[in-house]
């Protein structure tokens, strides 16, 4: 199931994790929160951002020189 | 998980700031220009950022907190609100929000986002954590 969590703790601090999505939609999806609730601090990507349709991408780098 | 993101609170809704008074049993006070505080600037703790000496005890609205002597004042500057207030022991602020008034910043919060999410449709699950407030917002 999708769903965004907030924390928000005694002193105001607000922290915002997405659950359940893939791919960047999480970002989109979360945005209106950031928007309303004041500037983006910091952002920790995490696996799931990485999926499309459930698959994770990895992308390969490969030495084409030396 | 998709992410993780930490955000620094920004007051931009006044409405919402005066339900937040509300839900926390305080009096938001409209278009009160002054606030009660010490009356004079000691020195001794730096100033909010972006105010001068000058700027204490004016305000645009005020919040009054029952058996505080002193009053929170509210700014208006640069499309968004500030919170400027005594944090001095006797006036009794402190001991009704918290350090850094963070309990009327976290009932604004919670306002804020429960308030935006219902109108977009997100059902709004409210609980409490080991550190605060917790709402989950699903679909």
């Amino acid at each position: 199931m999708k769903q965004i969590v907030i924390d928000i703790t005694e002193d105001g601090e607000v922290k915002i994790e997405t659950r359940g999505f893939t791919g960047k939609s999480c970002v989109e999806e979360s945005r209106f929160l950031k928007e309303l609730l004041g500037k983006e601090l910091a952002r920790q990507l995490t696996t799931a951002y990485y999926q499309v349709d459930g698959k994770t991408c990895v992308k390969k780098h490969l030495p084409l020189c030396g | 998980m998709s992410h993780v993101s930490k955000i620094e609170l920004e007051i931009n809704d006044l409405e919402t700031l005066e339900a937040a008074c509300a839900s926390l049993g305080l009096q938001f006070v409209r278009n009160q220009k002054t606030y009660t505080w010490y009356g004079e600037y000691m020195g001794d703790t730096p100033l909010p950022e972006g105010f001068s000496a000058d700027d204490l005890g004016k305000c645009d609205h005020a919040v009054r907190v029952p058996g505080a002597a002193y009053e929170v004042g509210v700014v208006r500057k640069d499309g968004k609100y500030f919170l400027l207030w005594d944090f001095w022991r006797d006036g009794g602020l402190e001991r009704a929000l918290g350090p850094g008034a963070g309990k009327l910043k976290q009932a604004y919060a919670i306002e804020r986002v429960k308030r935006e999410a219902r109108l977009k449709g997100y059902r709004v699950q409210q609980a409490k954590s080991v550190k605060g407030i917790r709402l989950v917002l699903s679909m």
